[in-house]
């Protein structure tokens, strides 16, 4: 394996496990927040009970989370040191910003953790909610980096040097808001299915029913309102690629010939040989319709662009269309949640539980194939158009052992984190309340 | 600007040593316990550092940021010539991390506390040495920096700045100076008929340290590092140093006169002064190498970064010190209400 691809392996092995805790960590903070407040309404002790259950849930992902991000601000360094010596005082802002709503976050999780019966309630609630803000807003600001990857602006690049930095303009680049937007809608919807999910395959073997129940009912509410907004922040990503990065939306649709009234293909195989994508359904002029607003636009194919430009279409592909796919699919069950609400007798079956347990992770699959299109389909690129990728790469060789030793940290870490979780539901179950 | 953004890596430095190290060096003390203690130990860290661990921790990414932001083309002389210490100090940082919530939020406690408690102790003892030896190879004079990789071996260029006896030296230095900082804060933590415990260890934690960077200075002397040529050349460093030095006897005195604040404060003053002493020796030129040295302030960011950056780093400031302030505050008031 070449140096290069060792040390993508490893940062999208190590962003696929990051990503993971860090939304969890980001969104959990909300539940846990809206049981506290039920508690502190209704004095029902279920919602205490399920408060101190999720919060040890926030205290563990946190911290992984956290870990995994500190090792994130090293590796970009220690892999790409040629881009991080260039675009470090570009995009420095986003990233100190973000520092500083991590201690902030850090600091009121502090607050919130160790609180309990020491702090006044609603001061000891309130510093749960800065928790959650503190957690979205940096979200929000890494993304912004990663934004700038994309739409890179704030500078001029003049004879291969930087010049003019401006890291304000750098920040708020084109690519930022259509990406943070869609990104807290994913993570919202990903971590509402799965906790949702994982609470009624409880309520599915019947243990503990009414407090699971409860459980499920505060995490899908946030997951299926997300899943339901995001079709309009994906259609906002959609025509700012358009305009931005006409090569990523080829690669997205498998789209080799410019035309106009272009159609949009769902599924299919795709064959870079000879550039075709067979078995796939044909929507006559939606490509054009969904990417610029008119049904006769012209959408620009992969040939229009030198071939050492183009990213990995297939995967690209693929995994825009799982991405969609379940999309749709979580949209679906969200609005079926909200009718089951009127429909009070659904949610009697068991089938239901089921439909629920088996959906939970189907928002994490998303949202990570989601990445894998704004990541692989910005190469060969690391700074889009400005620097490629193998320019950034560090020059010590052997970073396939890197890897290694980072495939089996973050695995047993996985494995581990998983176990943890199965013992404090069991641990939930086991609890008289 | 470029001062104020300076102030705030020197500060960020100095507090990842004193309040991290500190940390590294609760988890070092445990190792170091006797197995009666080790339990004492263990609850003791973790009402002492639960609330505040955390926090402590994020003043390395504070740093690194600083660093890739304003001073990027030193700290990609960091990011490429020392990859393999930073890599293993990275994994120490998640494995201690880690293992520091898995042992107290696992919802049941039964042999699996025993892994987490090894991996805890240990990691605690291996990063804080990995950090030492990454800053001992910054000035060990190994380092090659070149454009030509391949008229270099990959042990020439990644191994040898810091897997040497001087680095390895000051990576042990620096362990002793965390388990020396957590010992003085131990003491005044522990439960009255336990602080004995804690006050041989910190005495025995003195002696290592002076033995180490007595070691240090000899060995660096006798070999030639420039470094240590001009650490003992430099009357300020040795001034700081020998003050340093004396601050034993006032340690000692508020130790037994039990008053935790004033000792702990004397201990971090300490801590001060040595890092004070070996910064000022060769600033800017932090990174000395086999051919030359480096600056600090060599390719640094263009004004219009340094003062975005002294400016968030401001707001930021204003944001987080009094919480942090209000957290370390609640949580003793706290204590001091349930004695």
């Amino acid at each position: 394996m070449e140096n290069l691809d060792a040390a993508r392996l490893q940062m999208a092995f190590t962003l696929i496990f990051h990503i993971v805790f860090a939304c969890i960590g980001m969104v959990m903070p909300f539940f846990m927040i809206v049981s506290h407040k039920k508690w502190l309404n209704t004095r029902n002790p279920i919602y205490l009970t399920l408060t101190k259950s999720w919060q040890k849930g926030v205290a563990i992902f946190f911290v992984t989370g956290a870990v995994s991000g500190t090792a994130l601000s090293f590796e970009l360094g220690l892999l790409w040191p040629e881009f991080m010596k260039h675009a470090g005082p570009i995009i420095g802002m986003p990233f100190s910003l973000e520092g500083a709503a991590f201690f902030v976050e850090a600091v009121a999780l502090g607050f919130y953790l160790y609180g309990w019966n020491k702090l006044p309630e609603k001061f000891h609630w309130f510093t749960g909610i800065i928790v959650g803000i503190a957690g979205v807003s940096s979200g929000i600001l890494v993304v912004s980096a990663n934004g700038w990857m994309n739409a890179p602006s704030g500078f001029d690049y003049i004879n291969g040097e930087f010049l003019n930095i401006d890291p304000i303009k750098a920040l708020l680049n084109p690519a930022w808001f259509t990406q943070a937007l869609h990104m807290t809608l994913a993570a919202f919807t990903a971590t509402g299915f799965a906790v949702a999910g994982i609470h009624a395959f409880q309520v599915y073997k019947n243990k503990h029913p009414e407090l699971h129940k409860k459980a499920f009912k505060i995490a899908i509410t946030f997951g299926a309102i997300a899943a339901i907004l995001q079709p309009i922040s994906g259609d906002l990503s959609a025509k700012d690629i358009a305009k931005r990065q006409p090569v990523k939306l080829a690669a997205m649709e498998a789209h080799y010939n410019t035309e106009k009234g272009a159609p949009l293909y769902i599924g299919g195989i795709v064959n870079n040989d000879t550039q075709e994508v067979n078995y796939k359904i044909e929507i006559p002029n939606a490509l054009s319709f969904l990417a610029f607003g008119d049904f006769d636009a012209e959408v620009q194919g992969l040939n229009d662009f030198p071939e050492d430009e183009r990213p990995n279409v297939a995967m690209v592909h693929y995994a825009f269309q799982i991405m969609v796919g379940l999309g749709t699919l979580l949209l679906l069950a969200g609005i079926f949640f909200f009718i089951s609400l009127k429909k009070k007798k659904w949610s009697l079956k068991k089938r239901y539980w089921l439909l629920f347990t088996l959906l939970a992770p189907l928002g994490f699959i998303a949202l990570e194939a989601g990445w894998i299109v704004t990541e692989v389909g910005r190469q060969p690129w690391i700074i889009h158009k400005i620097m490629k990728t193998k320019d950034a790469v560090t020059p010590m060789p052997g970073m396939v052992y890197s890897f290694y030793l980072y495939v089996a940290v973050y695995s047993i870490l996985t494995v581990a984190v998983i176990w943890l979780m199965t013992r404090q539901i069991k641990a939930l179950n086991n609890s008289k309340i | 600007m470029l001062y104020v953004v300076l102030l705030f890596l020197a500060i960020s430095l100095l507090l990842y040593v004193i309040l991290a190290g500190a940390d590294f060096g609760a988890g070092i003390v445990e190792l170091l316990s006797s197995k009666k203690n080790q339990e004492q130990t263990k609850k003791t860290i973790y009402r002492v550092m639960g609330p505040v661990w955390e926090a402590n921790h994020i003043w390395i990414i504070i740093m690194i940021v600083i660093l890739w932001v304003a001073f990027p083309k030193f700290y990609n002389v960091l990011v490429v010539y020392l990859h393999i210490p930073l890599t293993l100090t990275l994994l120490g940082i998640t494995l201690r991390g880690v293992a520091f919530v898995f042992r107290h939020y696992d919802a049941f406690k039964d042999k699996s506390q025993i892994v987490y408690d090894w991996m805890f102790r240990v990691s605690s003892l291996l990063t804080p040495i990995f950090i030492g030896m990454t800053f001992g190879a910054t000035v060990s004079g190994e380092l090659i920096i070149t454009e030509n990789y391949t008229d270099y071996s990959f042990e020439e260029l990644f191994i040898a700045p810091w897997l040497n006896i001087f680095s390895i030296v000051v990576g042990f230095f620096f362990a002793g100076l965390c388990a020396f900082l957590s010992s003085i804060l131990l003491i005044g933590e522990a439960e009255a008929n336990n602080t004995n415990i804690y006050l041989r260890k910190s005495k025995i934690a003195t002696i290592v340290i002076i033995l180490l960077g007595f070691i240090v200075l000899t060995y660096g002397f006798f070999n030639d590092i420039k470094f240590v040529t001009a650490f003992v050349n430099n009357p300020y460093a040795i001034g700081l140093i020998l003050l340093s030095a004396l601050l034993i006897y006032p340690l000692l005195h508020s130790i037994k006169k039990a008053k935790q604040i004033l000792s702990r404060a004397l201990a971090g003053l300490q801590v001060l002064f040595i890092l004070t002493a070996a910064l000022i020796t060769h600033y800017p030129y932090l990174i000395i190498t086999k051919q030359a040295e480096l600056s600090l302030l060599d390719g640094i960011a263009p004004e219009s970064t340094i003062t975005v950056l002294g400016i968030s780093l401001i707001v930021g400031g204003l944001l987080i010190i009094p919480g942090l302030f209000h957290l370390l505050k609640s949580f003793k008031m706290i204590k001091i209400l349930e004695r």
